[in-house]
């Protein structure tokens, strides 16, 4: 009777669980990012990992409703795998559930904080929490845990109140130091493989500047 | 002086191993081409290895300016050791073939000629490393295109084109400086073994010794920073992220002055010897 009673509960919070609404301010504001049917901006890309230097680089982000956000560049440049989806396209691919966790604030805006719970093995991540400014319809902060590729925590700053895209975000992740191959080495550089060891992963950042930006909606 | 050293250069274009010399250049050069192009995405691949899990590249790392990186680095070991050989050759044949007991009989100064055959080594040597700077610049350019250069050097390095463009020629010009310093002592040593063959193993276990030394540390500042093997690197500081001139001034000075003293040595050797062979 006991185990009876457990499995009907437990199918009983199940189908509470699947039937659970999404965020309404969420959808409020994935509807006014739908409204964008495109935008092109210059990009501005700052690389923030130790072990790493590379010049300031530039090239051009280009967002087509339906399609993946694109950034191209005469030169070489490092894109963060997490972090450019500001149109939560990303998100919105595979079903998902949203879980209310109060209010929060993050740079002196009080923000409506959600976790994303996808529904679907399908989905490329196993939760994300967002970082909502309601009143002005944006996300402002985002952690992404993703199955494969490490947690990604987007801050994005924006230029003023009413604008629907940043002009600045910041994307920090978890990254290794990079392995060796001895082939490349110089003769100068020392490989202490009990430092690298200790190290073990980083926390790198990537900032990115948008200007520019033409907004067709 | 003018017309031993004109002598000395009608030796080496009528020599036979001049072409050698060339064509091992342009071999070395060619299997470092080949082998890029075969296996170089193989070896991006492994270094950004770590970094692919939460980066996405866009653009290509496989071009000239890496090739050419990787053609420079021949200076540690291939060229010099190309070099060594050939510059010694220009006396050991000498003393082989009795050419010298003939040259000196003749009412030629010792120090003149000692001194051309230092001065036209120096020569043959920068001519060498300049037509390796310019066939490695052009006929990389001309495969792989331009690109941004990466170099593991205390940390993953990127350079723009245009920055590692001068960044290149700077490392072969400061290379040329330590490929004279072991031309020089390639000499020193025909000098005194006077045979080609011991002279050849000498200097081999010359540079070998010379490229182990380099990373070994002393536990002393003085040799650390003095000793030659420390000096003939300069042009590898050149792809450290901010260039430290002064150490390679300081590198590149040092360095000459051994070379003038080895130069001196083999001229006061060389002088004070009997002229039989």
């Amino acid at each position: 009777m006991k185990r009876l009673s457990f499995i009907c509960i437990f199918f009983i919070s199940l189908n509470l669980i699947s039937g659970q609404e999404i965020d309404n301010d969420l959808l409020q504001i994935k509807k006014r990012m739908d409204s964008i049917k495109s935008f092109n901006a210059n990009i501005e890309l700052d690389v923030d990992i130790s072990f790493i230097n590379m010049p300031t680089k530039y090239g051009k982000v280009r967002y087509k409703w339906g399609e993946s956000t694109k950034v191209t560049s005469d030169d070489f440049i490092m894109l963060p795998k997490r972090g450019l989806d500001l149109t939560l396209n990303e998100i919105f691919r595979h079903p998902f559930i949203t879980v209310n966790r109060g209010e929060e604030y993050h740079k002196d805006v009080l923000c409506k904080v959600i976790n994303i719970i996808p529904t679907s093995s399908k989905a490329n991540f196993s939760i994300a929490t967002l970082f909502m400014d309601v009143g002005a319809k944006r996300i402002m902060k985002s952690e992404i845990s993703s199955k494969t590729e490490g947690v990604f925590t987007t801050y994005l700053g924006y230029q003023n109140y009413m604008d629907a895209l940043p002009v600045a975000i910041e994307v920090q992740f978890t990254v290794n130091s990079v392995k060796i191959p001895l082939r490349f080495l110089g003769k100068e550089t020392e490989v202490d493989r009990d430092v690298i060891k200790q190290e073990g992963s980083k926390t790198g950042k990537i900032f990115l500047t948008l200007s520019e930006i033409q907004i067709v909606k | 002086m003018i017309s031993l050293i004109r002598s000395e250069i009608y030796k080496i274009r009528k020599q036979s191993k001049t072409l050698y010399a060339l064509a091992a250049i342009l071999i070395i050069e060619g299997f470092v081409i080949v082998s890029a192009y075969y296996q170089g995405t193989g070896i991006i691949d492994l270094l950004l290895a770590n970094l692919k899990d939460s980066f996405e590249f866009k653009g290509n790392l496989l071009n000239g300016n890496l090739i050419i990186y990787l053609i420079l680095n021949s200076l540690w070991f291939h060229i010099p050791l190309i070099l060594m050989i050939i510059i010694s050759g220009f006396l050991t044949s000498e003393y082989k073939d009795r050419t010298l007991e003939t040259v000196l009989l003749q009412p030629v100064n010792k120090l003149n000629f000692i001194l051309s055959k230092y001065i036209v080594s120096i020569g043959f040597t920068l001519l060498i490393v300049l037509l390796l700077a310019v066939s490695t610049f052009f006929v990389s350019y001309w495969i792989f295109g331009r690109g941004d250069l990466v170099v593991y050097l205390d940390g993953l390095n990127f350079f723009e084109s245009d920055e590692a463009f001068y960044r290149l020629i700077y490392a072969f010009i400061s290379g040329a400086n330590s490929m004279i310093f072991f031309s020089v002592v390639s000499l020193t040593l025909a000098v005194i073994l006077k045979d080609a063959t011991k002279t050849w193993i000498v200097s081999a276990i010359f540079l070998i010794c010379s490229n182990l030394l380099l990373k070994i540390d002393f536990q002393n500042e003085f040799l650390n920073e003095l000793f030659f093997s420390k000096l003939t690197d300069s042009w590898q500081y050149f792809f450290y992220y901010k260039i430290p001139y002064s150490t390679i001034y300081f590198k590149n000075f040092m360095l000459f002055g051994y070379t003038l003293i080895t130069m001196i040595i083999g001229i006061i050797i060389f002088k004070r010897r009997d002229i039989q062979v």
